[in-house]
């Protein structure tokens, strides 16, 4: 977009940006209200786990973790980038995240809310998963800081806290746009939320400084997070989890998926909202480039974990390599397609990175494959564990299909509440980006647009 | 007492930054209100490092030592032996503590922040709803009736769009 | 917290020899221990509750095949894999090497169960019952688990306590021999030795001090006190 066609006004790019906020339409409510349903139902099918018990689900004797801890591993995979990314991006001053950055945000908080809520729903008794919590009780007894489970508990409350306050801060300036662009009700709300902001040049000096440092800290958070959730398996005695790669294994799945998911929600929110003026083919190009390099990395740490289980033909290694192999052999196929295959070889066309169907395509199948990886991470290595007498299998039963459902649509649900609510694109950001492009400077026999930036 | 005047463009603003300045008024007094940051000095300059990262390192020393006592005091106080795994073990303790300390740190930066920013605030102040559509507002802090008097004429000057002392209700 | 230094660590010696593979030592343990019982399904579904199971393991081809029987529970693992990970200490060690399970504070990660490498850790998927008039056989010695809730082979806790109390009664130590879990009790070839492996002298050491000893899994380093003697002797001399 270039000064010349298009005179900059701040009020205008203010209209087209917020759009997103305008009252709803039917055919939101009806997205909504069907969101909503599969929300109920899945809590439907935990009301049947809390007063049956666990004997609903498809967990049994050895595979004691099924699909409720996949589905955690991928939800919090899937918070990874949007934090992460709008952090880095930030740190390396990539002017081309501001359209990005809220959406992104906002996804990792939702995530990770979302993955939160899977080892409740896990426990064989959930309504005492206080006692996970640290607190001085009568019995003086505290939770145990050496299982990896705690180290899970405090880094994804870390997490949810800072992501959390990450998206809100950097929110701060557009709850004040939108604050002083409405009035009654919702101006008292959006008052309270912008907490009095009011752009003096201290507060933008804070808020500029105060949100890189925000950004450092939250990056090396956000790998230890997963990396976390990584040593949950990779401690264990459990042959296929117990390897020293799958903490940066699960970091850079992660943030595979997480790339993937961001770009596929950027390509709705495009869409729907009708943002084809900020979210330009440029930010695709640059976000799938991204995503080629994840799933490079994410292709090379494959290799060399099954290549070396491959070599080293450890017996007990072996049995859970070779049943995976023979069983899941189609899951794998997929697998490999999804976060290797396809991605890469699509991923270096220019003419796929700018074309929004075939990158729908491709980030979905990003996903569906790094769901698959979960399921082949968690299954096969508890079905064959190292006794042969207790080998077995495992089907998710209707009750863990539902809850695993529900929580893809409470992820969507909470995701369009947000959208409607709140400013979807940086306002602020994306304005700051324009004003600074006014400048023009002879550049030999031509005119060229100068950017300003600080530091 | 703030004086507020209101322009609609980047450069009538910074002609009345200069005439203030000219008519006397320190700079220090002079702060802008504007819906996106501009770099320092294209308005005003801001004087002094914000000090706000001093809540980030203190916020951040305790929340290692509440991430310490968590996993290695608890520990010691009721001693339970699992696995061959000291009491107070190296990895576990680094772990709660690192993120702890994270956690505090990042909390930290909030309040730092919202401390440097004045945050929150909802005391009526001089403020225009044009600024949220690109106006820039210039606002000085005047100390008595005369200053008052010639910040707003020097405002006018200017050619602001609209000058207030007090809350917008607009 | 302090706990009592009796100076004892439980231990039992499985000689394979002997077992017949007749599973009393099975039976014994589901009545002593208020193990609810497990249908055919509930088998099928890997869902089955028992804390001691024979695993049958057959060799060679037909008809030079030959089954082999190993009694499974509980190793009680001197460095437990089972324990750290566990997020609430339901699962820790004893000061007599025991690895106790705290039904009261299980809040069903099912953790340790994965990283059982003997599987031999039981979860109660749905809330116990019993036939009629099965529950009227119930251990009071014996807590009666809720769903929910993991549980395993104890090595009969409340014999030990019991056999305790009556030597602490006498101003005695617990004599060699005194002490028996259920399934070593009903052992009819009376392949099962339990006893205190501190003590040189104990049945249980002497036999632990065999040639033909064994512990499962001995490379992953979790130190079973639960000593196999080999079996198979007849079938391959030499």
């Amino acid at each position: 977009m270039s000064t010349q066609d298009k005179p900059y006004s701040a009020a205008r790019m203010n209209d087209a940006m917020l759009s997103s906020m305008q009252p709803p339409t039917i055919r939101w409510f009806l997205l909504a209200f069907i969101l909503g349903a599969i929300v109920a139902v899945g809590l439907y099918a935990f009301t049947v786990q809390l007063t049956t018990g666990m004997v609903v689900t498809g967990i049994n004797r050895p595979v004691m973790w099924g699909l409720y801890i996949i589905s955690f591993v991928f939800w919090v995979g899937l918070s990874h980038s949007g934090t992460m990314v709008s952090a880095i991006l930030r740190l390396s001053q990539a002017s081309w995240r501001r359209p990005i950055l809220r959406g992104a945000e906002a996804m990792t908080v939702f995530s990770i809310a979302v993955a939160g809520l899977f080892p409740l729903i896990h426990l064989g008794r959930n309504w005492i998963f206080y006692y996970l919590i640290p607190y001085p009780s009568q019995y003086g007894l505290w939770p145990n800081f050496r299982s990896p489970l705690l180290f899970d508990m405090v880094a994804i409350n870390t997490y949810i806290i800072g992501s959390g306050i990450f998206l809100y801060i950097g929110m701060l300036p557009d709850l004040a746009v939108v604050r002083d662009r409405s009035s009654g009700f919702r101006k008292q709300i959006y008052s309270l939320l912008a907490l009095g902001w009011r752009g003096t040049a201290e507060q933008w000096r804070v808020f500029s400084r105060g949100s890189t440092l925000l950004a450092c800290l939250i990056i090396p958070v956000a790998v230890s997070v997963h990396s976390i959730v990584a040593w949950d398996f990779a401690v264990t005695l459990v042959p296929g989890w117990h390897s020293t790669i799958f903490a940066p294994y699960f970091v850079i799945g992660a943030i595979t998926s997480g790339v993937a998911a961001v770009i596929t929600l950027m390509i709705v929110i495009r869409k729907v909202f009708k943002l084809e003026e900020f979210l330009l083919p440029l930010h695709f190009d640059n976000m799938s480039k991204l995503l080629l390099a994840v799933c490079l990395l994410w292709s090379y740490f494959y290799f060399a974990e099954v290549f070396t289980t491959w070599y080293g033909h450890k017996p007990i290694e072996w049995e859970w390599f070779s049943y995976m192999h023979d069983h899941y052999g189609i899951a794998l196929f997929i697998m490999i397609l999804g976060n290797t295959i396809v991605p890469i070889i699509g991923l270096c066309f220019r003419s796929v990175r700018r074309s929004m169907p075939a990158l729908l395509v491709i980030t979905l199948l990003v996903n569906v494959a790094m769901f698959i990886e979960r399921f082949l991470i968690v299954v096969p290595s508890l079905s064959h564990k190292n006794i042969p007498f207790a080998w077995g299998s495992y089907t998710p039963s209707w009750v863990e299909l539902a809850i695993a459902l529900a929580a893809f649509a409470l992820f969507f649900l909470l995701y369009t509440l947000f959208a409607k609510f709140f400013p979807i694109l940086a306002v602020t950001d994306v304005r700051e980006q324009e004003e600074a492009l006014i400048g023009q400077q002879r550049l030999g026999r031509t005119q060229v647009e100068t950017l300003v930036n600080e530091e | 007492m703030e004086v507020l005047g209101v322009f609609d463009n980047l450069e009538s603003a910074a002609t009345a930054v200069d005439n203030l300045l000219e008519a006397g008024v320190a700079e220090a007094k002079i702060t802008t209100l504007s819906s996106v940051p501009y770099p320092d000095g294209v308005l005003v300059k801001s004087e002094g490092k914000p000090r706000f990262y001093l809540f980030t390192l203190v916020l951040g020393a305790c929340g290692a030592l509440a991430g310490f006592s968590l996993a290695a005091g608890t520990a010691w106080l009721y001693p339970l032996q699992t696995g061959d795994k000291p009491i107070i073990s190296i990895f576990p303790v680094g772990i709660i503590t690192y993120e702890l300390m994270m956690l505090f740190a990042i909390v930290g930066t909030l309040i730092g922040m919202l401390w440097g920013m004045g945050l929150p605030d909802f005391k009526p102040k001089p403020y225009a709803m044009e600024i949220a559509n690109g106006a820039i507002g210039i606002l000085i802090d005047a100390e008595n009736p005369a200053e008052i008097e010639r910040s707003m004429q020097c405002l006018q000057r200017s050619g602001a769009q609209k000058l207030c002392t007090e809350e917008e209700t607009s | 917290m302090k706990t009592e230094e009796s100076g004892i660590r439980w231990g039992m010696v499985i000689d394979l020899d002997r077992c017949t593979g007749c599973g009393a030592c099975v039976t014994a343990c589901q009545v002593e221990n208020n193990i609810p019982l497990t249908d055919r399904q509930g088998f099928a579904e890997g869902r089955n509750l028992q804390w001691l199971r024979i695993e049958r393991y057959w060799e060679g081809e037909f008809p030079h095949v030959r089954a082999r029987f190993l009694p499974m529970l509980c190793q009680h693992c001197d460095d437990a894999p089972c324990e750290p990970v566990c997020p609430v200490y339901a699962s820790y060690h004893t000061a007599e090497g025991l690895n106790g399970q705290v039904y009261n504070r299980c809040v069903g990660t099912r953790y340790c169960a994965n990283n059982c490498p003997y599987a031999v850790r039981v979860f109660n998927f749905s809330e116990p019952s019993w036939p009629q008039p099965l529950e009227q056989q119930l251990s009071p010695d014996v807590t009666v688990r809720s769903r929910g809730v993991m549980e395993k082979c104890s090595f009969c806790i409340q014999r030990i306590r019991r056999g305790k109390e009556a030597a602490k009664l006498e101003d005695r130590k617990v004599r060699d021999g005194e002490v028996h879990p259920a399934c070593a009790q009903t052992c009819p070839p009376g392949a099962m030795v339990f006893g205190d492996l501190n003590d040189p002298d104990s049945l249980v050491s002497r036999m632990a001090r065999s040639p033909r000893r064994f512990r499962l899994f001995e490379d992953l380093g979790t130190e079973p006190s639960v000593i196999y003697l080999k079996g198979g002797g007849h079938e391959h001399p030499g």
